[in-house]
């Protein structure tokens, strides 16, 4: 018999109410307990006992849910696609769902993300330096480290023989090379007539091409170089001086004095280089640098000297073996000088250091920072700075998704009650979220490549980089995905595990307090973000300063109304003419001729050597090395320098070409008391012939005056000794002007050169650009910290918008309320703000100190460095304060001004 | 009756085989046919059979379909082609079985 339609719907309400609610398998068990019970009633049972045995067959109301439970099981157990792709599902629809809040996220960490895609490949390219050279493991740079009474040198020179030497002594080494810089040249082919200005150019040996992994794409590179006034010239200079046709075995004329040939074209040196030559001239021969090349004296430094060791030599130990190289060579040249008695030994004893050490060639751009690099390095410092704030913001960001997804907890609570009774385990609820965290993630990936790619050409300018994004490169794509699952299960973890930790009962009774389960973690959150905030803000503030401080530091000199004419030497013979045509220039003051300047650059000559105090011996006690610069009788007042007491050279005094005018700083290290003016300093005058300074030919100079400390270094060092010497030296015109119309007074300067020099390049500068110059690394810091700075609290307040607006949501009813009871718009404004501000004051508090710490370890890189106040802390901590009061105050202004009415309507 | 630990292993060759040999059928309709095959011997408990016949779906062995039977809803299942190939291969597996069975525990079959 069939079951009356009766007991079917009795059956199928005491099988919902044992909690089998699966559509599809309650569909089936029916049949299935209808056909079991239509068989025993066919035997004569009665219905309800018939029921009873059926369902205690199942086992009961256990058996019956366990049955439901493991047939969804086995239906999922080999179809882990069909799952995810629900997540996904339900996932794209959550996001499209909560799109404000959906797009607040992607944003922030879209933004957050390009930045730290921007940052990555800064650090890959830093990181990238030299690794172009296939032997670049085995090539070290041989740096000298030399101390004695008050002078201190770290320099990467060595002497011209150190090379040949070390070759020679060690066995480990398999080749070295060396470097000589003099500065640019006035290059022209033979057949030209103009001259172009050549800044990248070194003297060097031929076995360049041998360590260095520079393709040779014309030529031999094993025979270049080797012959003398052979040269060895770039691609790209080769396409510029002979467009059309090849430039191997043509001439060059270097200064109208160095006829050249090319032996080699090789191809541009990587941008990813510690050096950028664009042309090699060989050291052999008997040109001047060729023939200092060959001297044997081991007392001036003025090599750069590579090392190739051999495979599998230990630098290390090649390093211990050292101090016996210096006792050998360099000792006996010393006692030459200070007489029989002199030792290394002794040397060191009495706190002096001379050491040789090999620096890795894979250090020298991140490392070094030394006196004499070839072209300014990068600095570990702003590798280690910029991954800290790239970690900064990606933390900011993921902390607002995480803020975001359990403040609005509640909003989900039901669905994960009811999920939780349908059946979901919480593993499948964690998947749920962790998946719907990825999928956000992977939008904002999308979006930050698109942000990246549009920064980037505004943060190569900024960083004086050519970054790509590599598109080509699938490693980008996989470490893409990588990053996405990363931060997906960054941001995504805590929320996922606080959402499914839920009790179903008590979320669908209704009992658990809205949102607020998470409170305190969500307050130190918003903490820990604006710490972060606050601290870039006073770190971009104090970098700010400092750079103002040094562009505004008495500096000892006028640097302002100067206009500096380079390479002056291509004047000759007319120098002293052109000196006399720029000075009967309307609005021109003054005019000196000098290499010698108080900024430094490439082109910039430095000198020095060692005096002592007449009357005393030239021991290493009384030794003092001072810069030792050839100006002319109207440089100190040219450049605007103050005489402290005396006077300055001048022309009426014949015997000034014996007279030194000294700075405070050499008076005090000389040791030469109140009265300076008269006394005299001595020198070696004369080398042997084997280039050592012979002690029995010393010349002797009276100061005339003393000029107050002027600083010709960058403000991270000290003023050290210096003197001023009347001799010839025509690096540039420095040339003092008055009056407005700059331009006219450059047009004027420049005819004169035309007419002067005809066929050289006229080029100028202004003294307070090169000035600044000289701190671009610093003003590149501050900016780009500027920038992340602004990049942090921007997705900080981000979430903060966020969050109030989730806030004034949740008390929407509150806020009715109370304007029902009078409150008034402020006072909930007020309201609204006081937990945020209350939780930002706490954040001020905690980031000032650890600032401060930050702020005195980087200023304490600088000799002179501005206070950095509590005004500063003050400013950042209220700029964070007020950009987030306009964030919470639009949100809680628009919550406050509400119309009550409408609120409180729908209850 | 035998003990449900020794079912384990053989329920889905069970289910296939029946499948196999009568065509299509719903879940309480195999209960009956296996308790009747073995004599009362053997009996499916609904809580092994249900799970085994929807992981054997999601594999792709069995297909279903449906059909109201007044107010109630009747699924059938039936082998699909891989269900049939997979049938002939286990039953000669589990034949191959019992047959090393024997020589392991030294006895003869009836």
């Amino acid at each position: 018999m069939a079951l009356s339609s009766e007991h079917i719907d009795f059956i199928i309400k005491d099988l919902n109410h044992r909690g089998i609610i699966i559509e599809e398998i309650e569909a089936e068990i029916l049949d299935h307990v209808c056909s079991a019970v239509e068989d025993r009633m066919n035997q004569g049972e009665r219905f309800q006992d018939a029921y009873d045995r059926v369902v205690c067959a199942f086992g009961q109301t256990r058996g019956l849910l366990d049955t439901q439970q493991k047939v969804l099981e086995a239906e999922h157990q080999n179809k882990p696609g069909r799952m995810i792709k629900n997540f996904i599902t339900i996932g794209l629809r959550n996001v499209r769902k909560q799109g404000f809040y959906s797009f607040i996220n992607i944003t922030g960490l879209a933004v957050g993300l390009a930045a730290c895609l921007v940052i990555t490949l800064f650090i890959i390219d830093e990181l990238s330096y030299d690794k172009y050279n296939t032997k670049a493991d085995r090539i070290y740079r041989v740096n000298n480290e030399i101390k004695f009474a008050e002078n201190y040198y770290h320099i990467t020179s060595s002497s011209a023989p150190t090379a040949h030497a070390l070759q020679q002594d060690y066995p480990e080494i398999e080749a070295t090379v060396r470097f000589r810089s003099y500065g640019s040249y006035l290059v022209r082919p033979e057949i030209a007539t103009e001259s172009i200005k050549e800044n990248r150019v070194i003297w060097t040996d031929s076995t360049f091409f041998r360590i260095f992994s520079v393709n040779v794409i014309q030529g031999d590179a094993r025979t270049a170089l080797a012959q003398p006034a052979s040269i060895a010239i770039s691609n790209s200079l080769a396409q510029k001086y002979f467009p059309n046709e090849s430039a191997l075995g043509q001439s060059l004329l270097l200064d109208e004095k160095y006829n050249a040939k090319i032996t080699a074209v090789f191809e541009d040196m990587p941008r990813a280089s510690h050096f950028h030559f664009d042309m090699l001239i060989a050291m052999v021969g008997d040109w001047p640098v060729a023939q200092e090349a060959q001297s044997t004296v081991f007392l001036s430094n003025n090599f750069q000297t590579y090392v190739l060791l051999k495979e599998g030599a230990s630098s290390r130990a090649l390093e211990e073996k050292f101090p016996g190289f210096l006792d050998k060579y360099v000792g006996p040249q010393i006692a030459q000088i200070f007489g029989k008695g002199f030792t290394m030994k002794q040397f060191e004893e009495s706190g002096n250091k001379y050491q040789m050490t090999l620096m890795p060639l894979l250090d020298i751009h991140l490392y070094s920072d030394l006196k004499g690099e070839l072209e300014a390095n990068g600095s570990v410092t702003y590798v280690y700075l910029l991954t800290a704030v790239a970690l900064f913001i990606l933390t900011i960001a993921c902390i607002n998704f995480m803020n975001l997804s359990t403040a609005r907890s509640s909003n989900r609570a039901k669905e994960v009650g009811v999920r939780k009774v349908m059946g979901s385990m919480r593993s499948h609820l964690v998947r749920q979220f962790l998946t719907e965290s990825t999928l956000i993630t992977l939008f904002a990936f999308v979006v930050a490549v698109g942000l990246a790619y549009l920064i980037l050409p505004f943060f190569n300018d900024l960083a004086l980089k050519q970054l790509e994004i590599p598109f080509q490169s699938p490693l980008f794509y996989i470490a893409l995905l990588l990053g996405v699952f990363l931060v997906g299960l960054m941001a995504g973890l805590y929320p996922s595990f606080i959402l499914s930790a839920f009790n179903p009962a008590q979320v669908l009774k209704g009992t658990l307090a809205k949102g607020s389960r998470s409170g305190m973690v969500r307050s130190s959150l918003v903490i820990f973000q604006f710490i972060i905030s606050i601290f870039l803000i006073i770190g971009a503030i104090t970098i700010q300063r400092q750079l103002t401080y040094i562009q505004n530091k008495k500096l000892g000199f006028e640097k302002n109304q100067v206009l500096v004419v380079h390479d002056a030497y291509a004047l000759r013979p007319n120098v002293e003419v052109f000196k006399q045509a720029v000075k009967s220039i309307a609005g021109v003051e003054n005019c000196t001729v000098s290499g010698f300047l108080p900024v430094e650059n490439s082109d910039v000559s430095r000198n020095d050597n060692s005096f002592w105090k007449e009357g005393k011996t030239p021991s290493t006690e009384n030794l003092v090395s001072i810069q030792d610069w050839r100006v002319d009788d109207e440089y100190v007042q040219t450049l605007g320098m103050k005489m402290k007491v005396g006077r300055s050279f001048s022309p009426e005094f014949p015997s000034d070409s014996d007279a030194v005018v000294l700075n405070e700083a050499a008076v005090a290290q000389f040791g030469l008391g109140e009265n300076p003016i008269g006394q005299r300093i001595a020198t070696f005058k004369a080398q042997r012939p084997d280039g050592s300074p012979d002690p029995t030919r010393l010349s002797t100079w009276t100061v005339i005056g003393v000029v107050e400390n002027f600083h010709f270094s960058t403000m991270r060092e000290g003023i050290t000794a210096l003197g001023l010497f009347l001799r010839r030296s025509d690096g540039f015109v420095s040339i003092r002007f008055q009056g407005k119309d700059t331009q006219s007074i450059i047009n004027e300067v420049e005819s004169a050169w035309k007419r002067l020099a005809p066929g050289k390049p006229f080029q100028y500068g202004f003294l307070d650009d090169d000035f600044g110059k000289m701190y671009a690394n610093e003003q590149r810091l501050g900016k780009i910290f500027g920038l992340f700075a602004g990049l942090a609290i921007l997705i900080a307040c981000l979430g903060l918008f966020a969050l109030t607006s989730f806030t004034a949501e949740q008390r929407t009813k509150e806020i009715g309320i109370r304007k029902v009871l009078g409150a008034s718009v402020p006072s909930i404004v007020l309201l609204l703000s006081r937990e945020f501000g209350k939780l930002i004051l706490i954040a001020f508090l905690l980031a000032a100190p650890l600032a401060w710490y930050g702020v005195d370890w980087w200023l304490n890189r600088y000799t002179y460095k501005t206070e950095i106040g509590v005004g500063v802390y003050l400013i950042a901590g209220l700029t964070a304060f007020a950009v987030a009061l306009i964030t919470m105050g639009y949100q809680s202004i628009r919550a406050a001004s509400n119309n009550p009415v409408k609120s409180l309507r729908s209850e | 009756m035998h003990s449900p630990e020794l079912l384990k292993g053989t329920l889905q060759t069970i289910v296939l085989k029946v499948l196999k040999d009568r065509g299509r059928m719903y879940g309480y309709e195999i209960t009956n046919c296996v308790r009747e095959l073995s004599d009362s011997r053997l009996q499916l408990t609904e809580g092994a059979l249900y799970p085994t016949l929807h992981k054997l779906e999601a594999e792709g062995f069995l297909k279903t379909e449906t059909v109201m039977i007044g107010k109630r809803v009747r699924k059938y299942y039936s082998l699909t082609a891989e269900g049939r190939a997979s049938t002939r291969e286990r039953v000669s597996e589990f034949v191959d079985f019992i047959r090393t069975m024997s020589n392991v525990l030294q006895v003869e079959l009836g």
